[in-house]
Order: structure tokens, then sequence, then C-alpha cells
């Protein structure tokens, strides 16, 4: 199992006034290989959930393992170590840092780890290949058509070959045709073998046939029907 | 390993010099400001060093021990019988009386430095020819009358351009005839700007001293490091003599220039202060694209002490280039405008300007100084919103 | 004597650190009373934050104890052309009884700000911060050397005073001639040298045993002899290193050789000598944590480097030092 969570649950501000109980009592495997949509309403504590399993912050309790490592209270930096290593982030609206060019931009994972400029280079222009966008590497990111933005954030999470990737409501800003192309890319990963977990309430995606399984959150459970 | 860490120094390094480029008007404005604070110091320092140089260098043409008598705590006339009394210390070369006066231009209001001696009874009187830009100094046995060699003020105060004679008002307001037959060179304009030499004879001639009496008495040593005893042995000798040794009047110049210098620094560091506050300000107010900059950083795997890496090497670059921008300016503005900015504030005693030529030198400490006073605080200034920043959460860049 | 630019650089500097020192100690007194490892609470991740803040603040604080270290000595090599007497730093140091204890107060404090890096460093590899306690008590430690720091050079810079008569490496000036008052008298120059390279020698012998095998006993051997090197170096430096480089037999200065007339020889003397101390005592003062959790490794890895860092430094650090002694004895002094 690559992401395994059992009784996670996620308290913010505990023992506050403004204490908040985003997710109780998760549990949730995925195994190595398939793709997982995580469905539910805005609020519904997808996000934190993706954030546990992008080792962003531990759970408040419960075990959470990750690429066959305990999550539960590591401290900041061991996660940030972590993830780099096996988390490949696509955000909504990609954030992508516009004034950069996509070579910068998709070589940011890169530079903590210290890899040389050459390297870095070649490894961006395999990527960019791949996705056929290698015309565009020295383009600033804010000057790219949206299709191109997508595939710059796509390659920005395979730069260092993570096992997994993680994608935060990819189409909630797409057209259909944008989108289609985006759950066409992730069946490619798919086949490569890479773990994919999206959160989305996108019918396009949770419909998608290369979904293997779609876990509908509802304040802060796993809804079972 | 190692090389690991340094390839990740170098990749930061190139973000930071990227990011300052991004915020070039900011980072601009900034080097500007500080930049110019910068320069005020440095050329603050680097004037105050020429001139103590310059100070250091002249004095070299001074005796090794000046006497002269108090009285009631003031100086008088000394009698140049004193000067008989010390022929039984070894060690004294010779004894060259002087007189050393001021002479007030009621006409230009101005001050002249006035000095009465017996050019060719100075052991090494010859060589201050080479202090001449023209004429001579009187050679033995020359015991011409009624000339002066004089400085570069003078001439132009007197107006000497077309003539080389002048005159000047005894105390009884007769008027005693003078022909320039020497100029002291720029180089040593610091002590030789406003000065006359003469005659001893004319001197007394001029202030009306009683023959007998000069203001101070010169002794010259046969070996410098005798200095110190010897001005012992002269003050067990006459013990109501003021006895001055060149080291002492070296270190007199040195406290003046030093504490000059020093007081110049601390109004200088209002500025300093100023800019401090203004770069915590620029700092420490995050926008909310450099929040979400750093927090896709973080995401993207970057460590708090990454991001503090990238701020370290920001403050470096803009305070580094600050210092040469400002250094460079400061040493400009000393040697080719004659640190104009600053030059009432630290040569304010002589109602005649000198109109000097300074030529600092800058020592690996020097600016280490010019270091600690600028970039030591600036980098203080924000390292603590280096770390607020580098503390953003990274799942701020999650969700809508 | 405050108005002058030295003064005014070193007391500024001391403000700077002062402050930088205040803050960290005050993340300090947070972590030792709320640190709570296995807490998800908003205070332990503001304080795991504050970590980084005490740390970079540390980290700082060494690069600026360092500047006013060497500021210091230059300012008192400054100050020396004020003091009727004294000729260069040693006699303006020795103008009152706090020049030299303010700069050994800053030399070990040097040291400090090292050690406390090295702890940090240590405590950040392992998952569980096994050192956070001992890391911020020693971090409180710092501010009273802070404050003694800066008291001792305020007193300092008060008390000189530009006409007192003082004494200096070379001679007495005015009132006693005679009588030696170099900083360090009566030892033998050929004693020294020979103890001094005869501790070079066992130095790299204990090491190179170090990197063998590691054993406790010889690493607390290995640090002792650092120690006692340290101090040995400091003196051979000052009685004969100094007076070769200078070219002149009564000339016993340890600070002169940082001027630009000696091309700066100090601090590459003395930035080789105190890392290498550094590393050496270090290494086998890291093995004290070995057993914390998660430690083992890391600190295995350290110490290895460390000896190996020391006996590379040890070895420049011979070099450099017995470069002039050597050139004078092949060139009979006519280099």
């Amino acid at each position: 199992m690559l992401i395994e969570l059992s009784q996670v649950s996620k308290i913010y501000n505990q023992g506050r006034a403004n204490e908040v109980r985003a997710l109780t009592g998760i549990d949730l495997t995925v195994e190595q290989g398939s793709m997982v949509c995580l469905k539910g309403p805005s609020g519904s504590g997808k996000s934190t959930l993706l954030a546990i399993i992008g080792c962003i912050f531990p759970p408040t309790s419960g075990k959470a393992a990750i690429a066959e490592r305990q999550l539960a209270r590591l401290p900041d930096r061991f996660l940030t170590l972590h993830r780099r290593e096996t988390i490949g982030f696509i955000f909504q609206r990609f954030n992508i840092l516009p004034e950069l060019t996509v070579l910068e931009n998709i070589t940011l994972p890169l530079l903590p780890l210290g890899v040389a400029p050459k390297e870095r280079r070649q490894r961006a222009h395999e990527l960019l290949e791949r996705f056929g966008i290698s015309h565009r590497a020295l383009f600033p990111a804010g000057q790219i058509s949206g299709g191109e933005l997508q595939r710059v954030a796509i390659a920005r999470a395979l730069i260092n070959n993570q096992p997994i990737i993680l994608a935060d409501e990819p189409t909630a800003h797409l057209d259909t045709t944008l989108s289609r192309e985006f759950m066409a890319i992730m069946l490619q990963l798919k086949a490569a073998g890479k773990t994919i977990v999206i959160a989305s309430h996108d019918p396009l995606v949770f419909e998608h046939p290369a979904i293997d399984r779609t876990v509908t959150i509802q304040d802060g459970r796993i809804h079972v029907p | 390993m190692a090389r690991h860490n340094l390839e990740k120094q170098l990749n930061i390094l190139e973000y930071a010099l990227s990011s300052l480029w991004r915020h070039r008007l900011k980072s601009l404005s900034v080097l500007l400001v500080f930049g110019a604070v910068i320069f005020l110091l440095a050329s603050f320092q680097m004037v105050t060093q020429a001139l103590s140089d310059k100070a250091k260098q002249v004095l070299v043409h001074t005796p090794e021990i000046t006497l002269q008598k108090m009285s009631a705590g003031r100086q008088e006339a000394i009698p140049l019988a004193y000067g008989d009394k010390l022929a039984g210390i070894f060690g004294i070369r010779r004894v060259v009386p002087r007189i050393w006066g001021y002479y007030f231009d009621e006409v230009r209001l101005a001050n002249y430095t006035v000095m009465g001696l017996e050019v060719a009874e100075m052991p090494e009187g010859a060589r201050l020819d080479t202090t001449l830009a023209k004429g001579t100094m009187p050679r033995p046995g020359d015991d011409a009358q009624g000339w002066a060699v004089i400085g570069y003020s003078i001439t132009n105060a007197l107006d000497l351009a077309g003539r080389d004679t002048f005159s000047l008002f005894r105390p009884d307001l007769s008027l005693k005839p003078f022909v320039v037959r020497g100029e002291f060179s720029r180089d040593t304009d610091i002590l030789t700007n406003d000065l006359i030499v003469m005659n001893l004879a004319d001197a007394r001639d001029l202030f009306a001293i009683p023959a007998g009496l000069v203001t101070d008495l010169c002794v010259y040593v046969a070996n410098p490091t005798e200095i110190e005893t010897i001005a012992k042995k002269i003050s067990e000798t006459l013990p109501g003599v003021r006895v001055l040794t060149r080291p002492q009047i070296q270190k007199t110049y040195q406290v003046v220039f030093g504490w000059r210098s020093g007081f110049g620094s601390i109004c200088l560091l209002s500025a300093l202060a100023a800019f401090v506050i203004l770069a915590w300000d620029k700092a420490s107010g995050l926008s909310p694209e450099e929040r979400r900059e750093i927090a896709i950083l973080k995401i993207l795997g970057w460590e708090t002490s990454d991001i503090l890496a990238v701020r370290f090497w920001e403050s470096v670059i803009v305070s580094g280039l600050a210092c040469l921008v400002g250094m460079t300016a400061a040493y400009i503005h000393v040697v080719y405008y004659a640190a104009s900015l600053f030059r009432p504030v630290l040569m304010g005693w002589s109602v005649l300007r000198p109109n000097l030529h300074l030529l600092p030198r800058l020592a690996a400490g020097d600016i280490l100084l010019i270091l600690a006073f600028t970039v030591l605080p600036y980098l203080a200034a924000t390292v603590i919103p280096a770390w607020r920043s580098a503390t953003v959460p990274a799942d701020s860049a999650l969700g809508g | 004597m405050f108005l002058n630019p030295w003064s005014l650089a070193l007391t500024l500097c001391s403000l700077v650190v002062l402050v930088l020192g205040t803050v960290a100690a005050k993340t300090a007194v947070r972590v030792l009373r709320f640190w709570e490892p296995g807490s998800d609470s908003n205070q332990q991740i503001r304080l795991e934050n504050e970590i980084w803040l005490s740390s970079t603040l540390v980290a700082y604080g060494l690069g600026f104890q360092i500047i006013t270290l060497i500021l210091f000595v230059l300012a008192a090599d400054e100050f020396c052309q004020v003091i009727v007497g004294a000729m260069c730093a040693t006699g303006a140091l020795l103008a009152n009884p706090y020049g030299m204890p303010a700069l050994l107060v800053k030399l070990f404090g040097v040291f400090f700000y090292g050690f406390w890096i090295l702890l940090h460093q240590l405590d950040i590899r392992s998952e569980h911060y096994p050192l956070v306690r001992i890391k911020y008590l020693a971090l409180l430690l710092l501010l009273p050397l802070l404050v003694l720091d800066v008291t001792l050079q305020t007193l300092y810079i008060a008390g000189i005073k530009p006409d007192i008569i003082t004494s200096c490496c070379a001679v007495v000036f005015g009132e006693s001639t005679g009588g030696s008052t170099n900083l360090i008298v009566g030892y033998s120059q050929q004693g020294l040298l020979l103890a001094f390279a005869g501790s070079i020698v066992g130095l790299v012998i204990v090491g190179w045993g170090l990197l063998r095998r590691w054993q406790a006993w010889l690493a607390g051997l290995y640090a002792a002899g650092w120690l006692w090197f340290f101090v040995l170096s400091l003196v051979v430096i000052t009685t004969v290193v100094s007076s070769y480089v200078y070219a002149m037999p009564y000339h016993k200065c340890p600070f002169c050789i940082l001027k630009p007339e000696y091309y700066y020889f100090g601090f590459a003397l003395y930035g080789t000598l105190v890392p290498a101390t550094f590393f050496g005592i270090s290494a086998p003062i890291a093995g004290l944590v070995r057993g914390r959790a998660g430690l083992g490794g890391v600190v295995a890895r350290y110490q290895r480097l460390a000896v190996q860092l020391s006996l590379i430094l040890l070895v420049i650090f011979s070099g450099l030092s017995f470069y002039h002694y050597l050139k004078y004895l092949i060139s009979g002094g006519e280099g």
C-alpha cells in the first residue's frame, strides 16, 4: 500500500475557542498504480485530507503512512524532506509563478535538492518534449496558453520522479476540452505506474473511466452510500 | 555531501538573484538609499583617514622635541639662553630657536601663521627645498634679510600673482616689507597653506619680540628612539619648560581626527538608523503575491531554512552591491572632488580653507569598519522579517 | 574614548548582537516552557517555526562575533596610535585591565556559537529533535555571555584615555626603561618549538588512530590534546612565529601579523587554528550525545568528518607557522 490511513482525524486550533474538527476517523488505502478521486463539496474536509496525504501537515490523531513512512507528529522539516521525494502536486489554478520562465517553474522542486543546472535543464526538457511544449521553455509562464500552463503544472509534479501525484481541483477553472486532456494525461501517468489522487467535484473527473475508486467526503467523514 | 550542499547553495543563490531581478524596482530603491548611506559614511571615514595620514606625513618635518616656556599656565617667550643649558645632554644634535605666531590681517580678515627661524641652522634645512613648488630656502652662509616663503593661500590672499613683494604691519602699525623667494608645494597644504616662513630676525622685528627671546626652541635628536629619554632629561634640566615630543603631537592629532570622525559618524548613524527602519519596513511587509510564492515553494519541497537562505542571499547581494557602489562613489568624491561635501565640517579651524588634494588608502580593516557600520545593521534588520516570510505555512497554497 | 569610529562600530555591533541574542533567548524560554513533541497544537507549530528563528539568529551571531573579534583587534591597533607609549595592539589591549579579558570572552564566544550550531545541526537530523532541551538551555547561557562581552568591551573603551603611558610588546616608554614587558615571557624558544612540533605529531597520531578505530578514551585524549595545542599555539605564535614574521627578534606581538604590512598573514594563521581547534574538540564532544534517539549514525559521520577536517587544517596551520622560521633558517635571514 502506498497510502495507508487509519482512524485519521484532524483538528485545527485544538483546545481553543475557534477549534475546527476537519476530519474524523478516516480509513483509506490506495494501492500503487491506482487512481482515486476524493469527491465532496467545498468545506467537506477534502483539502485537509489531501494535505495529510501530501505530507503538508500531520494528522492530529490516527496513523498515516505514505510511501511506507509514518507521518504521525513528524516535525515539519521531515515532512518536507519526505514530501519532495514522494509527492508531486498539481494545484487548483496550477500555482505557476507567472514571472518565471516555464523552465524555471518546472525545475523549482529541484533547486533545494542540489541538482546542478545542467541536469535540471535536461530533466525539464525531457518532460517538456513529452508534453509537446519544448518551444515554450524560455517563455515567461504568465504568457502561455491555458492548455500549455496545465501541462507545465503536470511536468512540475513529475520532475523529481515522485511516485504519487496529488491534484487539488485541477479542472475547476478549465473548459471541457482541457479537462478531458487533463484526464487523458492522468491516464497515461497511471499506465506508467504512478499513483494518483485527485480531489474534485467535477463529474468529468469522477465519472472518468480511468478512476478506480471514488471516495466521497462529507462533514469530515467518508460517506458510505 | 559537501558537493551536494554547495550545489544547493548555488541553486538558492541563483533563485535569490532572479528574485531580486523580478522585484527590481524595490531592490534598486533599497540599493540606492543604502548606497547613499554607505557613501556618506565611507567618504567621512576616508576623509578623516586621509587627513590624519597627511598630518602624519607632514609632521615628519617637524622637530623631534619642541620647548616652550610656561608661565601661569600660558605660553610665553623663552630666552635663547635656555638652549645653552641643554649643551650637557648627550644625544641632542642641535637646538634651533624659532618664533611661531599668528598674524591677523585686518584688511582681509584672515589669520596667517608666521614662522621665523634660521633655515640654514636646521639639520635638514636643505631638504626643505623639496617642499617648495618654486624658489629655494636660504643656504648656510646666506644671511639675506626681508625674504619670505609662503603657502598657497597666502599667494591668493595677498594677490601676489604678478609681483613678489608684500608688506605686513608691525604692532606699532609701521609697515615691514618682504620679498617672496619661494612658495610651498600644494602637497603640504595641510600645514603650509596659510604659512609664511621668514628669517628669525625678521619675525622678531615683525612681532616686536625683544632680543634674546623666541617663542620656542626646537631640539633635534640624533637617534629618534631616544626622543623620550632626552625629553625627560630636558624637563629635568629646565623644570619650568613644556617639552613637546613629536610622537605626542602625532597622537594628539590622531585623537583630534579620531574625535572628529567619531562625531561625524554619530551624525551619520542617524541616517543609517533611518535606513535600517526603512529596510525593516520593506522586508517585513509581505504582499499576497510573496506569500503565495513562498507557500508554493514550500509545498514543492523547499524547507524553511531554504527560504531563509534565499532571503539571506538577497540581503547579502543588495548590501554587497550597495557597498561597492557607495565605496567607489566615496573614493571618487574624496579623491577627485576633494570631499567637497564634508570639508566645512572637517577643516573648519581655519578661516582660510586649505584646498587639499586627498588620497585615502583603504586597508582591509577600513573596509571592515565600514561594513560593520552598514552591512551588519542591515542584515540584522532583515533577519526577523526574513524568518516571518519563511514560516508562511505550505498549506496556504492549497484550496481555492 | 567613545568618539572614535572604531569604538562606535564595536559598540554598534555589540548592541545589534545583544538585540539578536535577546530575541533568541526569548525563543529559548518559550521553547523550554511549552515544547510538546507529540502535540499538534498551534503553539507547537509556532515553536517549531521559532527553532528556525533562533538557529538563524545564532548563525548570524557567529558571523557578527567573528567580525567584532577582528574589529576589536584592529581597533586596539588603531587605539595604540593615540595611547602614548603603546606601539601596537598589545600595548593598547594592556592599557587597562579590561582589554585582554574582553578579547578572550570574544574568542570564547566564537567557540560557543560554533558549538551551539553544531548541536542544532545534529538535533535537526533526527526526527525526534532529541537535543531541543539541551540546545535551548545552552542558548539561555548565551545572554549572560553577551552581556559580559558588551560590559567588558564598554569598560575597555571607556578606560582608554589617550594620555596615559602604557607598556607595549617591544619596550616600555617614559617612566621605566628596561625590563621586558612582552605579553608572554620566560620561555625558551627551542623548548617551545620542540613542544609545539611534538604536539603536532602527537595530534596527528591520535587523530589517525581515531580514524582507524573510534575509541572513547582516545577521543577524550584528542579533545584534551587540542585544548592544550590551542593554548600552546597562541604562546608559540606570540613568542616565536611572530618575531620571524616581522624579522625582528624583539617584536613579539600576536596581533601585528594581522596587518597588511605582513600580508594579512595572521588571518591565515588564526583562520586555520581556530576552526581546527573547534573541529578537534567538537568531534569527541559530539560523542556525548551519540546515545540520543536517532543520532548514532549522524554523530559518527560528523565525528569522522570533524577529525579529518581538524587534521587537514592542522597540517596547513603547521606549514604556515613553520614557513617563516624555515625560510629564516634556510636564507639566514637574508630573504
